[in-house]
């Protein structure tokens, strides 16, 4: 029962986390400089034109009116219809979700067959001088290249020497697997290596705070062979906090690889947020940032129900917040 | 923790010499920031001076890391961009650190309601993708170094304000804590002179981390053009500029990028192990 109790906690915490969400963008966006108006109507607009416009959009209701207006249309599922455009906020999106999701779920899988033997290594390794050396200056570096700089390093080098793999050219995976890996491979690699890093250093620590438990000199004392101990007695001890922090990142990349997308042409969802910021398309970046944050907060609430039910510590009053 | 009992020189040196990667990132660090702020002085050349050369000249003596497209020296504008990104990072940080300090001690310390009510704030930042919450700034603010630091101060917030909590909450109990209530210490009397000092440690290598990611975000932003605004350079700045004529004038690029890269390895290396030093990990050989 407990564990029911715990869920319904936490749910609570993230309607009351996207409430405020919700809140905060919408206000925003109100506050960006420029109007509804000039975004449609261009410099062309009298008074009774404008007037007909904020009329339309409701814009000469109260403020609380049209915020409550929107979240109801939201909770319903209708993003509305950009201003740019004029097609339907939803159906762009969707459109544009499955390159975000490739790029995601492939960054953040490349990532954890990476980063985890590599942590594991210098886990195991951090008791020679060099073993330690070695693990943090390869898990720092990781972390200090910014995804631009590593992006133009590889748009550089392929540029000269292509290897087959191009820089833009996106198709869906399913129409055409082969094109698609060959125009998503740099993206994928560019956006991972950080999540190797994160993943690299989150093992090792964890490795190496198991290793300091009696349990395991206990085994090294019966003189079981370091990959059995590894495998029965670690990995299993060290793998919550490495489970975290890869949800973090997987959550992380669903929502904002802008700067990958935009290097590397993916017609991804974060390009386009940040295209309707450009153009003033308040509805688009309202729904767009409200998703990302909703596929956020539900990523980690999967993430802490899994623990809860993997560890029966979890979920009491210790662990909430 | 022998090393804080010494001379500040003396236990520098030291930490250093036992930890030989935290004592380069410390000397990498120092030597990238004293090339930032005397930068101006030293005689590379003129910043903005458009014409120095050719356009798009490659590295020669007068211009030692080429020209860019207007013919302006790369390396007094490389020094420049330094500068801008280290000062825009540590004051965003200098911002967090004083705020999250205080918020985090006082969600500790006032418990109930109000630490619930702040909790839940944290939260909600938290779930903002970060580079969308910056470029949302960016456009409420218009983009600017003001917009960049207030962005990069509310990214590194939330982390920091639960990081700081966390610690505080094993020290609200304690004997001193409550010694202190009784004889009659306010709230700001405790959170200042019992509290503050015990959470330090964990509060200056959040800040290295937090300067890292400051760094990481504020170089992507002015990348994506919504940081500083020509004519003023930041290292993102001339990546994005930059870029642009990569194959013909790679110099204008990785110059740039290798630096940015070094500046945010030292602060990493730093952090490592400063985090090293209050939290030893030290693991065990398998055999």
């Amino acid at each position: 029962m407990r564990i029911f109790r715990f869920i319904a906690f936490r749910l609570g915490i993230a309607l009351v986390t996207l409430f405020g969400v919700s809140i905060i963008v919408f206000m925003a966006v109100h506050f960006v400089p420029g109007s509804y108006e000039d975004v449609i109507l261009g410099p062309f607009g009298t008074p009774e034109t404008r007037a007909i416009v904020r009329a339309k959009y409701g814009l000469d209701r109260p403020a609380v009116e049209q915020y409550l207006h929107w979240l109801a249309a939201t909770a319903r599922g209708d993003f509305g219809t950009s201003l740019t455009t004029g097609q339907p906020v939803a159906a762009e999106i969707i459109r544009r979700a499955p390159a975000t999701i490739q790029l995601a779920v492939m960054a953040t899988l490349l990532a954890i067959a990476v980063g985890v033997p590599m942590g594991i290594a210098s886990g195991v390794t951090s008791t020679s001088q060099f073993g330690r050396t070695a693990g943090r200056l390869v898990g720092a570096l990781g972390a200090s290249v910014p995804v631009f700089v590593l992006g133009t390093i590889f748009v550089f080098m392929f540029s000269i020497w292509s290897l087959g793999l191009t820089v833009g050219g996106y198709v869906p995976l399913f129409e055409d697997p082969l094109t698609n890996m060959r125009a998503m491979t740099l993206p994928v690699v560019t956006l991972s290596v950080f999540g190797m890093a994160l993943i690299q250093r989150t093992t090792r620590d964890s490795v190496l705070s198991v290793t300091s438990e009696t349990h395991v000199t206990a085994a090294v004392a019966r003189g079981e062979r370091p990959p059995d101990i590894i495998r029965s007695h670690v990995l299993r001890n060290a793998s919550i906090p490495i489970v975290t922090v890869t949800t973090v990142y997987f959550a992380y990349l669903l929502g904002g690889a802008i700067i990958v997308e935009q290097m590397f042409s993916v017609p991804g969802v974060a390009v386009y947020v940040v295209q309707s910021v450009r153009n003033r398309d308040y509805l688009a970046v309202q729904a767009g940032v409200l998703l990302a944050a909703t596929v956020f907060v539900t990523i980690n609430i999967l993430a802490d129900i899994v623990y809860a039910l993997i560890d029966p510590r979890i979920g009491g009053k210790r662990s909430q917040s | 923790m022998s090393l804080i009992v010494r001379g500040p020189f003396a236990s520098i040196l030291d930490f250093a010499r036992r930890d030989r990667l935290s004592g380069i990132g410390a000397v990498l660090l120092a030597s990238l920031v004293l090339l930032g702020l005397i930068g101006p002085v030293l005689p590379l050349g003129d910043a903005e001076e458009i014409g120095v050369g050719p356009r798009l000249a490659a590295p020669a003596a007068d211009w030692l890391l080429g020209t860019d497209e207007l013919g302006r020296s790369a390396l007094p504008r490389i020094v420049e961009g330094l500068r801008a990104t280290f000062l825009l990072a540590s004051m965003a940080v200098i911002l967090t650190g004083i705020l999250g300090t205080l918020v985090g001690l006082t969600a500790a310390y006032a418990g109930g309601i109000v630490d619930v009510a702040i909790m839940r704030l944290v939260d909600v930042l938290f779930a903002f993708p970060p580079l969308l919450l910056a470029i949302l700034i960016a456009a409420v603010l218009e983009p600017g170094g003001t917009s960049a630091i207030i962005a990069i101060s509310l990214i590194t917030l939330p982390l920091f304000v639960r990081v700081v909590r966390a610690v505080a909450l094993s020290i609200v109990e304690r004997s001193y804590v409550i010694a202190a209530e009784v004889s009659g210490a306010g709230f700001l009397r405790v959170i200042v002179f019992h509290l503050l000092p015990n959470v330090l440690g964990a509060v200056i290598v959040q800040l290295t981390y937090a300067l890292s990611i400051g760094m990481l975000v504020e170089s992507e932003l002015s990348f994506l053009g919504l940081g500083v605004q020509p004519p003023d350079a930041s290292l993102g700045s001339l990546l994005r500029l930059g870029s642009v004529y990569l194959t013909a004038a790679p110099w204008l690029v990785f110059p740039a990028g290798l630096l940015l890269a070094a500046a945010i390895l030292s602060v990493n290396l730093l952090g490592d192990g400063l985090r090293d030093l209050m939290d030893p990990l030290r693991g065990r050989s398998l055999r």
